[in-house]
């Protein structure tokens, strides 16, 4: 099997299109844009304690917790655009039939999925580089100089976008149409799980297994550098996740999700 | 050596089945035509022989070599209507299919002169008629220029004259000395094109061969006679005739190989039989077809 001829496939298809074109323009700008916006906010925050003022977020804008912010900026834009993003590049294929015919026209179903597979994968790694690019050039703002982010918060960038994309690719494959899929996709992932995890946690049982449902984990990879915003809900469960188990379960989760992507491909009438 | 053997092929949605343990043997060099009325299988079976549809049941070998790995990559095909990506041109759809089939160096601007689409080559898919979709669909079947053409009702959808384009196109190709695996409902596109052919009615073979053996064109003899009734009598059960039937005040029959209808005026007349019409009537293919599908 030959990755780069796979690859080269995936960019023939979607660099010349719109959609794709105008989602990237768009993550970039947003991403950035969010960035600046922070900034600005930021800079302007003054409190006022025992006749002192002091910018309760200037901490945020130095290393290494600028790393921290910037990573939980861009896990919006990696949850509405990336997401939708893997929507639209599976719907794609199936309103226009061209999974199929690629198929007739000779690609194997397993060439089909590792394609599928190595295109989100590189994505996520041009999403990362690119979150590295936005930190290195906007994201430090006095404090302790630049310098750069942690393997963890760095991988912990890439496996959201990964997971993201491929549960967007996941619900363009079950769902098939572009619309109801994004609708469904961003419905799930901005209250539909939150929604399911309140009864739960009020009516059945205040488990700390709740934190584990997959929007949870791949939120919990790029977290908000101030301990307090967990929320109510996560102080009753004790204690946020850890780098270590968000990674984890986003692995485990992105490996599920390429399992059941991988056995549809593979198994059903295309 | 067979070029496809298909083995007791099977597929059912639920309750239908969709093919019934087909049979089939497609020989190297033939023009070979699936021909069956609407839903009787055909597209089933070549997505089955291309894999886009898991089959339930049976078998089926390329090339008589169940080693041969390049066996898509040796396979150009069209099923159903041509889907390409509709905002990418003529190039580009037709440079993705090379990458596909692992071709450096295609000739696409020859491919698309093959299909006259070449001074369209720079327009968006979407732009295009049904016929200049069709046209690229045959020169993305072309590409690697692969030994086998399968093509689903080519000529589906298009006017008279996108339909004698493609097949002229068919028969360019044809005349290369590639396989062709045609399917069809068009009886007059079928015997236009093909060498071999096989009907498939309800998942089911019914008959395949040679064209001229299948679709049996003997004409039929329309007679004539002041008492019609005394000239079935004759004629029912004679050796000179094969099968007879009262068609209001005449009678329609088919001779038996080898006789002509000039014997069958002497025959009438040695029987005191004068007849005062007689007219060789040639046997339409839809009768043929339709006398097939009954069985």
């Amino acid at each position: 099997m030959n990755l780069p001829r796979l690859l080269l496939i995936e960019w023939k298809k979607f660099s010349p299109n719109a959609t794709f074109r105008a989602m990237v323009v768009l993550y970039a700008a947003s991403f950035a844009l969010m960035l600046s916006l922070a900034r600005l906010v930021g800079s302007n925050l003054k409190l006022t304690a025992n006749g002192q003022s002091y910018n309760p977020t200037a901490d945020l804008f130095t290393y290494p917790k600028n790393w921290q912010l910037l990573a939980w900026i861009g896990s919006w834009p990696n949850m509405a655009l990336l997401g939708f993003l893997g929507v639209f590049m599976i719907t794609l294929e199936f309103s226009n039939k061209t999974l199929r015919q690629s198929v007739i026209f000779g690609l194997t179903r397993k060439e089909v999925v590792v394609a599928k597979l190595a295109w989100v994968i590189m994505l996520a790694l041009a999403a990362t580089v690119f979150f590295l690019v936005l930190g290195m050039v906007g994201g430090t703002s006095g404090g302790t100089g630049l310098g750069f982010p942690s393997a963890v918060g760095l991988g912990g960038f890439f496996l959201q976008v990964v997971g993201y994309l491929l549960l967007g690719t996941l619900a363009g494959l079950l769902i098939r149409q572009t619309a109801l899929a994004t609708l469904l996709y961003l419905a799930y992932v901005m209250f539909l799980e939150s929604v399911a995890r309140w009864i739960f946690y009020f009516a059945v049982t205040k488990t700390r297994a709740l934190l584990f449902l997959p929007e949870q984990v791949l939120s919990a990879l790029t977290p908000l550098p101030i301990p307090e915003s967990a929320g109510p809900m996560t102080r009753g469960l004790s204690l946020p996740l850890s780098p270590l188990e968000a990674s984890l379960m986003a692995l485990l989760y992105a490996g599920l999700f390429a399992v059941v992507f991988s056995n549809r491909i593979l198994k059903s009438d295309l | 050596m067979p070029l496809l053997k298909v083995n007791q092929l099977a597929k059912n949605y639920g309750s239908v089945r969709a093919l019934d343990g087909l049979d089939l043997t497609v020989e190297a060099g033939q023009i070979f035509g699936l021909l069956g009325p609407n839903g009787s299988g055909k597209t089933t079976l070549l997505a089955v022989l291309l894999d886009v549809i898991r089959p339930s049941g049976g078998s089926f070998l390329w090339f008589d070599n169940p080693q041969e790995v390049h066996v898509r990559q040796r396979i150009g095909a069209l099923l159903e209507t041509p889907n390409f990506y509709p905002y990418l041109n003529a190039e580009q759809n037709l440079s993705i299919v090379a990458a596909i089939k692992h071709v450096t160096n295609p000739p696409i601007q020859s491919l698309l002169e093959l299909v006259q689409l070449s001074e369209r080559r720079h327009s968006a898919y979407k732009t295009y008629s049904l016929g200049m979709k069709q046209r690229l669909a045959l020169a993305s079947c072309l590409v690697g220029d692969p030994d086998v053409l399968i093509l689903d009702e080519p000529a589906n959808g298009l006017d008279p004259e996108g339909m004698i384009e493609v097949r002229h196109i068919i028969q360019k190709i044809a005349a290369q000395g590639k396989t062709i695996i045609m399917a069809s409902h068009l009886l007059d596109e079928v015997e236009k094109i093909c060498s071999h052919v096989a009907i498939i009615k309800n998942g089911k073979l019914l008959a395949t061969g040679a064209v001229g053996s299948i679709l049996n064109r003997q004409p039929t003899v329309e007679v004539g006679a002041a008492d019609v009734e005394k000239l079935l009598q004759l004629l029912s059960g004679h050796a000179l005739v094969q099968k007879v039937e009262r068609q209001g005040g005449r009678l329609a029959l088919e001779l038996s190989p080898g006789h002509l209808p000039s014997e069958l005026n002497r025959v009438a007349f040695e029987h005191g039989i004068v007849l005062d019409h007689l007219v060789l009537k040639p046997r339409s293919l839809e009768l043929e077809f339709l006398e097939i599908t009954r069985k």
